[in-house]
């Protein structure tokens, strides 16, 4: 099958041994790549009950069948292991060189097992494999991680690291890769717990593709798309572009989901952002969109200019009440240093400063900071990472730390199944508030991407909550499909037919017959998948929720997943009775 | 002809475009497609980027709110002072 190598490297870090074995193709034409490769290859190795932070939980990184094709955006790399935060399905997605690397080495995935003694660096270096001390990297951010190990194994490596975050166990560590992050769900925790401080990377075995010549037009002609008006939002401003438009609409999450609506959200939007500290531009690995854009920084702090993106701005910004674009840029540059996800850093602390405002003690010794105190954001968000003082509860996400302070606090505690709200207000946005109170992952508005439904005239306000659950699985399994093909979220506005032309593509690479229903088809599978995963870990029908604040405002909410449960053709508690 | 003053918000590339955030603008009809026409008159450096130069309908990549109420439907009523938002369709984070 072209496409795809159909071989995986299982690597047992507490044996030192890893193994090369054949992953079926009918896996990968029923999986496609990517998380949902992943997800197929995590079910199968992690047993229930697995915890975690121990090393019976394994760690997955899988490609699909596009990288290193030259199909714009498709340079992704997926992660998942049971997640740290949630005890499901913990599933990430970045786009970097390592992706292109990963699938050099012969291989679709690699599957990590049990934990190291000792800090160890894994090079992975075509089909062989060897172990290395990593005692000298402890303490490094990730990005000179990924220096220190090029220096030491070869320049031609691609590195995927975590920070101290990720070392000190924090639940929403990152790993971190090209500057990318696989941010959510705690992968970096995981890789932590299995004291590998990072994977180095380098292979030599191109990528077959059934028809290269029709690929390459139809890749170009992708490309060319990917430059025109649908994409013209990221390129020119960038997400930050959200922050004001979600405030006009009452959507932008602000001081821990009290409103919707921020005072300072222009001083923190995007087109603000742009024209007083726009710095430059970049792209991912093998994409033509370039969406990242680069902020100065005016507080002389080092590194000039930091990355910013819409769900880091909301998350230290609104959400925290933080109006000071400068407190932004620094609490964003400092999470990527930390290797931790903004979003649940960000959503940890706004828990946090509610905790100050209705006086409940949170007994770490120190007092978290009140709404609106930059200063304190950017001691809060550097305790955590050390997991110092008030960081060492608030590492634990808001869902454990407020289980653990108690005094109702759990009734702010913003998070679906452990993993913190994103920046989407979803009592204005009903399809998304179903999309995000059933995803496998938690509180994510990647794997649901509801929001499109809601943020157009697809359906009238007052529809019904069957129009809505097969509105909100539509989008659900799309979104699996996407992540599983790897082709970036940001491209959908450019196909007239998602399912139809990458189905194209994917005949094109693999040289298999392949519809629009075939893919449809994959997407729901996927989906599927990641619900028996997480009902083989303990999953509930009340997992199926949003925080208390929210619900109370979503009367239609239950109705709405029932109605989803019908559209999947799940029994009545959600279980999955016959997978498709 | 019926004059409607409409009051219009922009976002994103749209008010990079324009320079502004809010706009009045006097379409001769209570329609979103005059509306449209009366913007890409009045708002020239709009066309081919953000608004078609035919119609001034939105290019795919951008749509309209009336006051938050997304609509790329050209029949639209609007009521004079009615808000219009100028938007891209894409909401991604």
């Amino acid at each position: 099958m072209h496409g795809y190598h159909g071989r995986l490297l299982r690597i047992d870090l507490t044996a030192r041994c890893a193994a090369d074995e054949p992953i079926p193709p009918e896996v990968l034409r029923a999986y496609v790549g990517g998380v949902g490769l992943a997800t197929y290859l995590l079910n199968e190795s992690c047993p229930p009950g697995a915890d975690p932070l121990g090393p019976a939980n394994p760690l997955v990184f899988a490609a699909s069948s596009f990288v290193g094709t030259g199909i714009t955006t498709a340079a992704k790399l997926a992660v998942a292991s049971r997640s740290p935060q949630t005890g499901m399905i913990g599933d990430s997605l970045s786009s970097s060189y390592l992706a292109i690397s990963l699938k050099r080495t012969g291989h679709d995935a690699l599957v990590l097992h049990g934990a190291a003694d000792a800090p160890t660096l894994l090079v992975v270096d075509g089909g062989r494999v060897r172990f290395e001390p990593a005692d000298e990297l402890l303490g490094l951010d990730p990005d000179a991680t990924a220096a220190a190990v090029r220096a030491r194994v070869g320049a031609d490596f691609r590195v995927a690291a975590i920070g101290l975050a990720g070392e000190r166990g924090v639940r929403y560590a990152s790993i971190v890769n090209d500057g990318r992050l696989a941010g959510r769900t705690g992968g970096g925790a995981v890789m932590g717990a299995k004291k590998l401080k990072a994977i180095a990377v380098r292979g030599d075995v191109p990528t077959s593709v059934a028809q290269p010549i029709a690929l390459a037009a139809a890749a170009r002609e992708l490309a060319a798309r990917s430059l025109g008006a649908a994409t013209a939002k990221y390129r020119e401003v960038g997400t930050a572009a959200n922050v004001v438009f979600f405030d006009r609409l009452g959507i932008l999450p602000t001081r821990n989901f009290a409103t919707g609506t921020f005072e300072g959200a222009e001083a923190i939007g995007g087109e603000t952002l742009l024209a007083e500290r726009g710095a430059d531009r970049h792209a991912c690995a093998a994409c033509t969109v370039g969406c990242e854009h680069h902020y100065r920084r005016r507080d002389g702090g080092a590194g000039a200019t930091v990355r910013l993106e819409y769900e880091t701005l909301f998350a230290l910004g609104s959400l925290c009440g933080v109006d000071d674009p400068d407190v932004v840029l620094r609490a964003a540059a400092r999470c990527d240093e930390l290797g931790m996800d903004a979003i649940s850093t960000g959503a940890t602390i706004a828990w946090a400063m509610e905790c100050r405002e209705r006086g409940v003690v949170l007994g770490a010794g120190e007092e978290p900071p009140a709404f609106g105190d930059g200063a304190g954001l950017l001691r809060a968000v550097e305790a955590i990472g050390m997991r110092e003082g008030i960081g060492r509860l608030l590492a634990e996400g808001t869902r454990r730390a407020a289980e653990l302070v108690g005094g109702g606090s759990e009734a702010w505690a913003m998070h679906v199944k452990g993993l913190e709200m994103p920046g989407y207000d979803p009592r204005a946005l009903p399809t998304l508030a179903l999309g995000l109170a059933v995803a496998a992952r938690g509180a994510c508005h990647n794997r649901t991407t509801a929001y499109e439904v809601d943020l157009s005239d697809r359906l009238e306000r007052d529809a019904t909550p069957l129009a809505r659950a097969r509105a909100a699985a539509a989008s659900e399994d799309r979104a699996a499909l996407m992540d599983s093909l790897t082709v970036c979220k940001f491209l959908r506005g450019c196909f007239d037919d998602f399912e139809a032309e990458t189905a194209r593509l994917y005949e094109l690479v693999t040289g298999l017959p392949t519809s629009a229903a075939d893919l449809r088809a994959a997407g729901h599978r996927i989906v599927e998948l990641k619900r028996l995963f997480n009902q083989r870990q303990g999953w509930t029908r009340a997992d199926d929720t949003l925080p208390p604040r929210l619900r109370a405002e979503i009367p239609d909410l239950d109705a709405m997943i029932d109605a989803y449960y019908a559209v999947r053709g799940w029994n009545e508690d959600g279980t999955v009775g016959t997978p498709v | 002809m019926c004059i409607v003053t409409l009051h219009v918000e922009l976002f994103g590339v749209p008010r990079l475009l324009v320079g502004q955030r809010h706009l009045t603008i006097q379409s001769n009809g209570p329609t979103l497609a005059e509306a449209a026409r009366a913007l890409a008159a009045a708002h020239p450096e709009l066309l081919g980027k953000v608004l078609e130069p035919g119609t001034g309908w939105p290019l795919e990549g951008y749509t309209f709110a009336v006051e938050t109420r997304f609509t790329r439907d050209p029949a639209t009523p609007l009521r004079p002072d009615t808000s219009l938002l100028l938007v891209s369709s894409q909401a991604g984070g």
